[in-house]
């Protein structure tokens, strides 16, 4: 690879990847396994501070846009099954299906619908009754009359998973800086080679940018938006409980999703339903009514959770993108520069597969798997 | 939502004299306490305070606090107990837990006076049942009258570790050592003599290698590190013992400021990480206060001021009192706090080797390695003169702001002065009636009533006493020196328990002639 | 306070210490060795620590091991304690029932 004049050969290489969350990191992995030289540059103190170590850990296909479901399908198949002993590093991955919960007619109705459109895209997802699905779940209440079943569908641990393939891609000698705020890309001869930060400058063939909601900010500075909102979601942990059920759960209500964790503490995200209109104070700050709300609505489907203890809430913000997924998309305008960000709440699931096809875009330039869908021109205005 | 004036986090010394100074000037005020009963850590406080008058001095911890909690009666202020404060979020908005419920409020202002916990140290067998901290001993004495053990070894020479050793010494323990891998006593000498005069042997300079035991401690062994914290090879000492005490420093527990945003800092000199503030309390959110030991390690004297620095502050802030009333009563509370902050042990000396008084005696090494004085070094202080009859022999001698001796005496025989960290001189003139108020009063224990003329071949000695079961008239024992050494026999003369003592028996034993500058303490055979 | 942090910068090698097996988080019974290690395996925050191994994630929420956690992983680091920064804290400050926690009110009504 060339280098600019005059710029410390150490700051350059194969590719410059913006964010060290787990869209980052996989690709930075992925890259590393096929040869390149990865520089990753994380803005904050902490790897994968963002939303990849805040999320609620799903893995799921079901109730997934119908554009990123060959996405998911494609990890839950390929790649996530092995992760564990591909990354030397246990990321938890659970595959004990998904159970959708609803109360009331109007619920099952909303179950139906996205069985209906996920069966449409080949995607095992069944309606079950209220007992069948307390014979897969056993503490469920007895309010439940029926759910969706994925039984493909689990979860795993983010912030292993985020960690596990930053560990590895740092053995592989993907160099990691924390503390390097980019503030532009720019094009040097047409063709975008240098990444900006407070403190350095650094050059690549290729520049990816996956810092998330960050993103929009530093494509702003090579021309491009990307049409996304932060929203501040929020989680909260119980203390470890004896080992009930694996599955990941979900309402047709949206009250909750989560699921209980290898360590036995069970995971619940959820909203008071206001998250478009949170605020905070510069950090991901929790709301003093949320984590009731998520509570009550818990202990709606499992009364048996009523007594666990919960040791922390935490908030984070998730890169909501205007047609709520993702940009994964070559710039062609901008050459060299590859995005993916704006994942909506949902990049946690895919993110194998996207680390994977952002490798396959640097080294041979096309995607085993379509990702037209995720072009970054597609914002069309709606007449 | 039910909006206060002020909202305060804990009800110890530091949020109940907020408490008072906010509603006194007419603020609606609510202190929320997670514990069953108010005062925080005042209430394990069983020995006389430091200071002056205006600190408290000579009056026991849980009596101020017994104070504290009736002006805030008094004043009006609501204290919720067990209720816990879970979060502190924007606005200004707390929820608190108590009982089942989860209750929203809001205040103009906050003030959080959470305190400060326990830090540890580790080594093998750390974890073990019988390793607890030693505020976590106090608690089990004081509050619950349980011996938390019968053997202990006490890591720690700062004032908390040498005060709870001798609190346990009161409820019947027997503390085999006090250690220390600094190589000189941390807290007051007066403290440490109190110990050692009870036979307490200090160990600095150690570490504990480890403690043994399967189910819980038996035995703990240490060793005397170099200046590179490695263990000299054949320096280990054992020791059986049920139970090992750490005393090692507290740290701020400020939590909900880190929620809430404040900025923070990690601070050595405060104990750990604190929000940054101004002289009032303030942090860097608007109306957000912080006092007490979460906004640095002090002690509950200083914890206190700051609190009704915080209160009158708030006061002001939210347009109860002018800026004129703000800057007149704050600088009269700075002027108290700062005088606290004087002398061998305040933050500007802390680290410092000092090794000469501010009158320029020689610091006394012996007490600082070993936790008393030599019989050559004690006659070199102010305090201790040869005078014909009875007097009083005051062994202080180190500078730390003090003065409650200065009152006590009817006859004017004690001086210390303006500065209260000057060392009391005894007045070789006054006529001292042997009233014993002094030795009373003295919350170190270092005053001595000396009579070489009463009887002769025999001095008199009277020593402050503060163990059960109270010597008799008559009875004989043993007298030991400073060092916990045994001198000579003794016999008990006098007994005296008065109110205005406040269970400091004065004890008078007498010895022989030549003992009574070296007698220091007594125990029957 | 972001400082350059270049985390293929050469720290040495992991060596085994005799007092490895000391139990430092209590809660999640994380022992000092695990800690040492995963410097080594490229965590160098309290807050990756934190995510990495669960130190202060138990019930005290770091509130006994947080001070000793610092101390380790800084040595390992070659900076001073204070060099290193605090993981968040975090809301509820005491562990509290889900029942209790869903069970709200506004104090007033």
């Amino acid at each position: 690879m060339k280098k600019e004049e005059g710029n410390n050969m150490e700051n350059c290489a194969d590719v410059i990847i913006i964010g060290s969350g787990v869209i980052g990191n996989a690709a930075a992995y992925y890259l590393a396994k096929r040869g390149r030289s990865v520089i990753v540059l994380e803005k904050s103190d902490n790897i994968g501070n963002g939303g990849s170590s805040r999320n609620g850990g799903g893995v799921r296909q079901s109730g997934r846009d119908k554009r990123e479901l060959p996405l998911a399908i494609y990890g839950v198949e390929n790649l996530w099954p092995t992760l564990s002993e591909e990354l030397g590093m246990d990321v938890e991955y659970y595959q004990d299906g998904n159970l959708r919960l609803g109360k009331t007619k109007e619920h099952i109705k909303i179950l139906s619908n996205l069985s209906k459109n996920a069966n449409e895209s080949g995607l095992d997802v069944k309606m079950i009754s209220g007992d069948e699905a307390r014979q897969i779940c056993p503490y469920l209440s007895k309010e439940v009359i029926g759910a969706s079943w994925c039984p493909t569908d689990g979860h795993a641990n983010p912030l292993l998973t985020t960690l596990a393939y930053y560990h590895k891609a740092r053995q592989l000698g993907v160099r990691f800086i924390t503390g390097e705020e980019v503030t532009q890309v720019k094009k040097i001869k047409g063709k975008a080679r240098q990444v900006v930060t407070k403190n350095n400058v650094y050059e690549g063939e290729n520049i990816i940018l996956a810092s998330g909601y960050e993103s929009r900010e530093i494509a702003c500075t090579f021309g491009i938006d990307i049409p996304m909102n932060r929203v501040l979601l929020e989680v909260l942990v119980t203390e470890e409980q004896p080992p009930m059920f694996y599955q990941m759960l979900g309402t047709a209500a949206a009250d909750f999703y989560g699921h209980q964790s290898k360590h036995g503490s069970f995971v619940f995200g959820g909203s008071s339903g206001y998250e478009a209109f949170n605020k905070d104070n510069g950090t991901p700050t929790t709301s003093s009514i949320t984590a009731s709300a998520v509570c009550r609505g818990i202990m709606k489907y499992f009364p048996i959770l009523a007594d666990a203890k919960i040791v922390r809430t935490w908030a984070g913000w998730i890169d909501d993108c205007a047609d709520h997924v993702p940009v994964i998309s070559f710039v062609e305008e901008v050459p060299g520069l590859i995005l993916a960000c704006g994942f909506s709440g949902h990049g946690f699931g895919i993110s194998p597969t996207v680390g994977m096809l952002l490798s396959e875009m640097v080294v041979g330039g096309k995607t085993s798997i379509d990702i037209d869908a995720f072009r970054y021109d597609r914002f069309k205005a709606k007449v | 939502m039910k909006r206060y004036d002020v909202i305060i986090v804990g009800a110890g010394p530091a949020g109940l004299s907020a408490a008072i100074e906010a509603a006194k000037r007419g603020l609606k005020v609510v202190v929320f306490d997670e514990n069953s009963k108010p005062g925080g850590q005042l209430f394990k406080q069983i020995h006389k305070f430091f200071g002056s008058k205006e600190h408290k001095a000579k009056i026991r911890g849980f009596k101020i606090g017994e104070e504290l909690l009736k002006e805030a009666e008094v004043t009006g202020v609501e204290v919720v107990l067990n209720a816990i404060v879970i979060g502190l979020f924007l606005d200004k908005e707390v929820t608190v837990n108590v009982n089942d419920e989860v209750v929203h409020y809001k205040g103009d202002a906050i003030i959080v006076a959470t305190g400060a916990s326990e830090n540890m140290v580790t080594f093998e067998g750390w974890t073990l049942p019988g390793v607890i901290g030693a505020g976590a001993a106090q608690t089990m004495m004081n509050l619950h009258s349980v011996q938390p053990g019968k053997k202990i070894l006490m890591l720690g020479s700062g004032n908390v570790g040498l005060v709870v050793s001798y609190q346990l010494l009161q409820v019947g323990c027997e503390v085999v050592a006090i250690v220390d891998a600094a190589p000189k006593i941390g807290g007051y000498g007066v403290h440490a003599a109190k110990v050692a005069r009870c036979g307490v042997p200090f160990h600095l300079s150690h570490t504990i290698i480890e403690a043994q035991g399967d189910q819980y401690v038996t035995g703990v062994t240490i060793g005397e590190v170099d200046n590179k914290f490695n263990i000299i090879p054949g320096t280990q000492k054992h020791f059986d013992v049920d139970t090992i005490c750490i005393a090692v420093g507290l740290s701020p527990m400020s939590q909900l400021l880190k929620m809430a945003g404040c900025n923070m800092e990690e601070n050595p000199k405060k104990g750990g990480f604190v929000p940054t503030c101004n002289e009032y309390g303030e942090t860097s959110i608007d109306g957000i206060f912080v006092s007490g030991d979460v906004s640095g390690i002090e002690e509950a004297s200083s914890a206190m001021i700051e609190g009704r620095i915080s209160g009158i502050a708030v006061a002001n802030k939210l347009g109860f009192i002018n800026e004129e009333e703000l800057k007149l009563k704050s600088k009269e509370l700075e002027q108290a706090l700062l005088s606290l902050r004087q002398g061998m042990f305040g933050p500007e000396n802390k680290g410092k080797d000092i090794t000469k008084t501010e009158e320029d005696c020689d610091v006394s090494i012996n007490l600082l390695k070993k936790g008393y004085m030599t019989d050559e070094e004690v006659v070199k202080y102010p305090g201790v003169k040869s005078i014909k009859g009875i007097h009083a022999v005051i062994e202080c001698s180190q500078n730390i702001p003090c003065n409650p001796c200065q009152d006590s005496c009817p006859k004017k025989c004690i001086r210390i002065g303006d500065k209260i960290t000057a060392l009391p001189i005894v007045d070789e003139e006054s006529k001292c009636i042997g009233c014993g108020m002094c030795v009373a009063s003295c919350s170190g224990q270092a005053i001595f009533l000396v009579n070489e003329d009463y009887e002769e071949g025999y001095t008199y000695v009277t020593l402050p006493y503060e163990f059960l079961p109270l010597p008799t008239k008559g009875m004989k024992g043993v007298a030991f020196d400073r060092s916990g050494q045994e001198v000579s026999e003794a016999e008990v003369v006098e007994i005296k328990s008065l109110a205005a003592f406040d269970h400091t028996n004065l004890l008078t034993i007498k010895v022989p002639n030549e003992m009574g500058m070296r007698a220091r303490f007594f125990k029957q055979i | 306070m972001s400082k350059v942090n270049d985390r293929s910068r050469d720290i040495g090698e992991y060596k085994v210490q005799p007092d490895d097996d000391i139990i430092i988080c209590r809660c999640e019974e994380i022992t000092k060795g695990e800690i040492r290690k995963a410097v080594y395996e490229g965590m160098f925050t309290i807050t990756e620590i934190r995510r990495y191994l669960r130190t202060g994630m138990g019930l005290c929420q770091g509130q006994t091991c947080g001070k000793l956690v610092k101390g380790i992983v800084a040595k390992e680091l070659c900076v001073s304690p204070l060099d290193l920064e605090a993981a968040m804290s975090r809301a509820p400050m005491r562990p509290i029932e889900m029942r209790v926690l869903g069970n709200e009110k506004r104090g007033g009504e």
